[in-house]
């Protein structure tokens, strides 16, 4: 594989039933970038980050993911995975959220570190349950984080998040990507689409296009992101 | 208070029931199948328990009291010598044995006094009151005429009169109570692990199926350990349950029953999305076992069609042994222990592999 790419899909396909959720898509994130999974809600998006995982096996096509074939659990301990709704156990304290998922994924080393930077420090000691939803969402990201995976799988990471929050999150994922991460954040929300590095927009489990969100409009002769998501998708329907 | 907005609760309550089948087939059918288990179980068409009859006084009184015994509805008796009864008594091929003694018809007819020995094997109440009953009954029968004193001469094997109903069912109870609470609370939590997503970030990180498997089994263990010691000491030392066996033997069987219910839970779970519809599995799961597993009533007295069905439950097995060892005093030099404690440790292992292999499957 090119050494370069944390992630790289070729050809893949699943169906789930009589629905395509993967028909035949293919490709490749470098190390460094923050890549953004855009389409709308049964697009295909939470099935591909799945097969990225290793939680989804292809019906036929590769995954490959940090040099490994998945499903490969081998290569998990450098995942990092935020699911859609904010999986913490409300019962524990943010820093016992944090450290569990730390222990298992076998570096402890990162806990205090992770806190600090989502500012959750001072908040450590309390139990998840009396915490507002957006302090919520912090700790989940910390749970993703703290075993400083060479890969971030974020599925709808701001979904329920503030706008402050959501710039702070935005930010948090580009410093990761500096630091030498693939960030892969899925989102049906277009403005968001913008603070990517690179988009891929997906339909009824097709890569329709993929490039910066100034490139996308442009090649779609819209006035902006949005338009040009329906442009692109209506070009590629079959009706 | 508007009737309006009250009937628009009630009308969305009953549609959403409408959707909901698991619900409805439990709360329609459940009750119709215990209440035919209980009708099965307490109004028979049960099993009359053996009886051994020994008859050593040829004389006429013995010998019709001797047929009416083998006419009653409420044993079977099999007529054999004194020493045949006495091996099958230990052997627990009968409940007990009558003899009527040599001098049996003549002192009826002098001291107008019927003395017959009843030997009970003493660790069903229920089986012991048939028995007696029989004995008292067919006397009846054949001396009604001329109304002797009635003076059996009863000995127990196990237990007897001085055993009150909470020394036979206490035995039985530990077990259940042990597995029945673990088999909720593991249920309930690792179908939350699953309802609130944790479960799906679980499976993206390198934890093996196995390893959260074993890591719940070992989280609840601790607890159930701790219940168990908690349960045995109190029905010891609060409750004075009697026990003339090893407490070591019966914290055994209840580590056992608490393993497989973990298990049993992690493995249920999987059928279950939401908390409620876990809870739907109790009258499932424990009420059938809790009616047939020998608590209530001796396994021995079902229909033979019901034993076969509780000689599957595996809480027949744990409750068996927990009260052979505490009624009788048995231990493991007692073959009918060691075969439930190979038993409880095989649904153990069942269980364990059930309960991993559901959870590999969890891959699309």
């Amino acid at each position: 594989m090119n050494g370069a790419n944390a992630v790289e899909v070729e050809e893949v396909r699943k169906r789930f039933g009589t629905i395509n959720a993967l028909d035949g898509i293919t490709l490749a994130i470098p190390a460094g970038e923050v890549y953004g999974l855009l389409g709308p809600n049964g697009a295909g998006k939470t099935t591909l980050i799945r097969s990225l995982i290793g939680l989804v096996r292809p019906d036929s096509g590769t995954v490959r993911v940090l040099g490994h074939e998945m499903p490969d659990v081998a290569v998990l301990n450098r995942i990092g995975y935020m699911t859609q709704s904010a999986a913490v156990y409300p019962e524990l304290s943010v820093e016992e959220n944090v450290l569990f998922f730390a222990r298992v994924n076998g570096d402890v080393g990162g806990v205090e570190k992770t806190l600090r930077t989502l500012q959750l420090w001072d908040r450590r000691k309390d139990v998840v349950a009396t915490l507002s939803g957006g302090t919520r969402g912090r700790v989940s990201l910390a749970c993703a984080l703290v075993h400083s995976p060479a890969l971030l799988l974020l599925d709808e990471p701001t979904v329920g998040i503030d706008p402050q929050l959501r710039v702070q999150f935005w930010e948090h994922f580009h410093k990761l990507a500096d630091e030498g991460a693939a960030v892969i954040v899925t989102s049906h929300v277009m403005d968001e689409a913008e603070r990517c590095d690179r988009l891929g927009l997906v339909a009824r489990g097709r890569l329709l296009a993929e490039g910066t969100a100034a490139q996308l409009t442009k090649r779609a002769r819209a006035r902006n992101l949005e338009a040009a998501f329906l442009r692109l998708a209506a070009a590629e329907s079959p009706e | 208070m508007s009737p309006g907005r009250a009937l628009a609760v009630t009308r969305r309550l009953l549609a959403q029931f409408k959707r909901d089948r698991r619900t409805l087939a439990i709360l329609f059918a459940v009750p119709l199948i215990v209440l035919g288990l209980l009708d099965l179980l307490i109004r028979g068409g049960g099993e009359a328990p053996h009886v051994g009859l020994v008859v050593l006084d040829r004389g006429a009184l013995a010998q019709q009291v001797a047929n009416a015994l083998r006419t009653s509805p409420l044993v079977r008796v099999k007529t054999e010598s004194a020493d045949a009864a006495r091996q099958d008594l230990d052997s627990g091929s009968v409940v007990g044995y009558v003899v009527l003694p040599e001098n049996f018809t003549a002192e009826a007819l002098t001291r107008r006094q019927v003395a017959p020995e009843v030997h009970l094997e003493g660790s069903q109440p229920s089986e012991s009151t048939a028995t007696l009953a029989a004995v008292q009954r067919a006397i009846g029968q054949v001396a009604a005429t001329f109304a002797p004193r009635y003076t059996p001469a009863v000995t127990y094997l196990h237990g007897g009169p001085n055993l009150d109903t909470l020394d036979y069912f206490g035995a039985g109870y530990i077990g259940l109570a042990v597995f029945f609470l673990v088999f909720v609370v593991t249920a309930v939590s690792f179908l939350r692990e699953r309802t609130q997503g944790t479960l799906e970030r679980l499976m993206a990180t390198p934890l093996r199926r196995a390893e959260i498997a074993v890591g719940y089994m070992l989280a609840f263990m601790v607890l159930a350990t701790a219940q168990s010691i908690e349960i045995l000491l109190y029905s010891l030392y609060v409750l004075h349950v009697h026990s003339a066996g090893n407490a070591g033997l019966v914290f055994l069987f209840e580590v056992l029953m608490a393993l497989a219910a973990v298990n049993l839970g992690i493995f249920l779970s999987m059928f279950a999305r939401t908390e409620f519809q876990a809870v739907q599995f109790i009258p499932l799961v424990v009420v059938p076992q809790l009616l047939l597993s020998g608590i209530l009533v001796p396994v021995s007295g079902e229909p033979g069609w019901m034993q076969y069905l509780s000689n599957v439950l595996p809480l027949t097995y744990g409750v068996d042994g927990v009260r052979d060892v505490m009624v009788k005093g048995a231990g493991l030099e007692s073959g009918k222990v060691v075969l439930d404690l190979t038993v409880v440790v095989a649904f153990c292992v069942l269980m364990i592999l059930a309960a991993a292999l559901t959870l590999r499957r969890r891959i699309d």
